[in-house]
């Protein structure tokens, strides 16, 4: 959700996103085994947390290059990837760590299926977050005037609308997001300083496919890459996997550049 | 009676003297060596481990055994997450640091790229981990390895499987039904592929499908454990490479697949210390190959074994706190043996230094980890003289259990029952 929302608004490409989780997983290991809090009590906490270093890291790091070109902003993301690796890595070493909890091994048996308790809590918790972020776009003044800003920036500086504040709001958001969905995945996940590796590459082809800024598209087209990537391990084979949803997205684009649920012609908006 | 006493006081002291001179000799100047490891990215918690091996067995070798050559030993340490990176600082150390000799470097992944940069340098690559079988196949004269190959990982498991799981299992080993599971670095490709082979050849095993291989960075492996449910069999030859272990098996508990025996080889995956410290005693059961841990006796190694054994041993307790580890085992192991052959040499000129390589003859048993040393004209030391222990999580610890007579420990759990019952 954050990464959709963050692209989709700001047209920034955050390469630091997946650094943004693993920051998320490790406050939800350091909290469990320091002061032995549950990773769902930690999320209580991480929220307001990671809205205050989406704040910080924007206003620091982002605000002076939300105007500069695509290439500055990359290398700005990146930079920023790498810092927040090396400092997690000096920090915490490269060790992978596991939140083990009392529930750790239970599983919930749907049919044939088998899940995770903690799988199935992510996936609510995302479900939720994406239903209240889709209202908030869509129903509130202030999601109006984030869709306005993404769709025409100039336009809407000229009709008194605050884009600096816009982004700084969607910057914040985002972090806040990624946060949570770092304290999520940590009882899933093995936590270590490049964890949040594995998961932006699938994260942007689900943002891309499912229409850029849109919720609902992202959740969607995460579920239809997660069923590709899964099926097709299971029948052709693991090495295929990625070659797979990758075909699949490469094969949608060119019929339908806006991702699945985007807007035609939303590609080009606020480029 | 007083004068008595005073004499067997002095000669007391004296001996103390010998024996101290004797073991401190007096060095004279420094030896710098290239060390590359690394030390940052998704291999440092590895290359960490073994850097640290190195700087113990360094000072063990300057405080007690007289240095190299006659001259302390010191390092100029270089940092290689990746093989670009392992390239650009294989010719710094070379170029910049002036040094003859570079060791290192954990991965196989980055060795042929190191070494390969070295050999352009005309400096001496002196592999002690990486166990990709190429590394000493590409006809490069400044290579060496102490450490076994990828196929002599495969020769151990299926030894082990053939000659102690299969009656255990109460079957014949051409009985077996095998899956081969791996992720799908020249590490795990290698291993998988000799395992494969020994195991058709030498003992019919039977292979339950194809063997499966991933990417060790993969975030779902529930796939492959639905494929493995399915095919059922005895055991899974599984080679990880780090947190992969730590998700198969994970995954492998939800999806309540199980199997009689898991056997890896390497300091890896299940090899890993992380993995207990993942799962506690929840890791009970899963075999490493590796070199000797808990439960070794040290009496069965010859006396300069146990002697250079018992000494790192006790010099890694005095460092760190804890036991020793697989990373400082095939760090101080190659070192040691470097140390051998430049003593031998007394000197890093590339003719002699390999003539002196090519002349150490130790039998198992002589050196750290129970190695012995005989080198082939490839570089590689012999698979036969890197004797190989296979370890199993037993209650949050890796032990000793097979060759059964050179430890303490028995394997347990054999077949693995249901998940819980595991203790």
């Amino acid at each position: 959700m954050g990464l959709t929302l963050i692209f989709g608004v700001m047209r920034v490409v955050n390469f630091a996103h997946g650094e943004f989780l693993m920051l998320g997983m490790y406050v939800a290991f350091w909290a469990f085994a320091l002061l032995h809090f549950d990773p769902y009590v930690t999320l209580i906490v991480s929220l307001p947390l990671f809205f205050a270093l989406g704040w910080v890291s924007y206003r620091l790091i982002m605000r002076p290059v939300v105007h500069a070109s695509h290439n500055v902003q990359v290398f700005t993301t990146v930079g920023l990837s790498i810092a927040l690796q090396n400092i997690a890595l000096v920090l915490w070493t490269a060790d992978a760590r596991f939140v083990r909890t009392s529930y750790y091994a239970v599983v919930v048996r749907v049919a044939d299926a088998a899940f995770n308790v903690a799988q199935f809590v992510a996936f609510g918790v995302a479900v939720a977050c994406t239903a209240a972020l889709f209202a908030f776009m869509r129903w509130s003044y202030t999601g109006k005037v984030m869709r306005a800003t993404a769709q025409d920036r100039q336009a809407s500086a000229l009709m008194g609308i605050d884009t600096d504040r816009v982004y700084a709001l969607t910057w914040t958001i985002g972090i806040a997001c990624v946060g949570v969905a770092g304290v999520l995945l940590a009882p899933v996940y093995p936590v270590y300083p490049t964890a949040g590796l594995q998961f932006v590459l699938i994260a942007y082809v689900a943002v891309v496919l499912g229409g850029l800024g849109d919720m609902a598209g992202a959740l969607l087209a995460s579920l239809i890459v997660a069923a590709v990537e899964v099926a097709g391990s299971y029948v052709i084979g693991t090495a295929w996997k990625e070659v797979l949803y990758l075909l699949l997205f490469i094969a949608i684009l060119m019929v339908r550049p806006a991702g699945l649920f985007g807007q035609r012609g939303a590609e080009a908006l606020g480029t | 009676m007083k004068k008595t006493w005073m004499a067997v006081i002095g000669l007391v002291a004296l001996a103390v003297g010998v024996s101290a001179v004797q073991g401190q000799q007096a060095l004279s100047g420094e030896y710098k060596i290239g060390v590359l490891e690394p030390l940052t990215g998704n291999l440092a918690v590895r290359g960490k481990g073994h850097l640290e091996g190195y700087e113990i067995m360094r000072d063990l070798i300057n405080e007690k055994f007289g240095g190299v050559m006659g001259k302390k030993l010191v390092f100029a340490v270089g940092d290689g997450p990746d093989p670009t990176a392992a390239t650009s600082e294989a010719t710094r150390l070379a170029t910049r640091e002036g040094v003859k000799i570079i060791t290192g470097t954990f991965s196989s992944t980055l060795c042929g790229a190191a070494s390969e940069a070295a050999s352009r340098q005309n400096v001496i690559y002196w592999e002690t981990s990486c166990v990709d079988p190429r590394f000493t196949r590409r006809g490069l004269k400044n290579v060496f390895r102490t450490e076994i190959d990828g196929t002599g990982f495969g020769w151990y498991n299926i030894e082990f499987i053939a000659k102690h799981l299969s009656h255990r299992l109460g079957k014949k080993p051409n009985e077996l039904r095998i899956a081969y599971l791996s992720e799908d670095s020249s590490y795990g490709q290698s291993v998988t592929e000799s395992a494969r082979q020994r195991a058709k050849q030498e003992f019919g095993m039977q292979e339950v499908a194809a063997p499966e291989y991933y990417t060790f960075t993969t975030n779902d492996l529930t796939p492959i454990i639905l494929k493995l449910k399915n095919a059922n069999p005895d055991i899974l030859h599984h080679i990880a490479r780090d947190q992969d272990a730590i998700l198969f098996w994970r995954q492998a508990r939800e999806q309540n697949f199980q199997v009689k025996a898991v056997v890896h080889a390497g300091a890896t995956g299940y090899g890993n210390p992380g993995f207990g410290k993942a799962f506690g005693n929840d890791a009970n059961g899963p075999f490493a190959l590796l070199e000797p841990g808990p439960g070794l006796i040290l009496e069965k190694l010859r006396p300069e074994g146990q002697r250079i054994e018992r000494a790192f041993r006790d010099a890694v307790k005095a460092k760190t706190g804890s036991d020793i580890t697989g990373d400082h085992q095939l760090a101080g192991g190659g070192l040691w043996v470097l140390k051998l052959v430049l003593d031998a040499a007394k000197t890093d000129e590339l003719e002699k230094f390999r003539s002196a390589v090519m002349s150490l003859d130790l039998p198992v048993g002589s050196a750290v980890n129970g190695w012995g040393v005989k080198f082939d004209e490839t570089g590689q030391n012999s698979n036969a003289r890197v004797q190989h222990y296979m370890l199993q999580w037993q209650n949050g610890q890796l032990v000793t259990v097979w060759p059964e007579e050179f430890t303490t420990h028995r394997a347990k759990w054999i077949p693995l029952g249901a998940w819980d019952q595991r203790k």
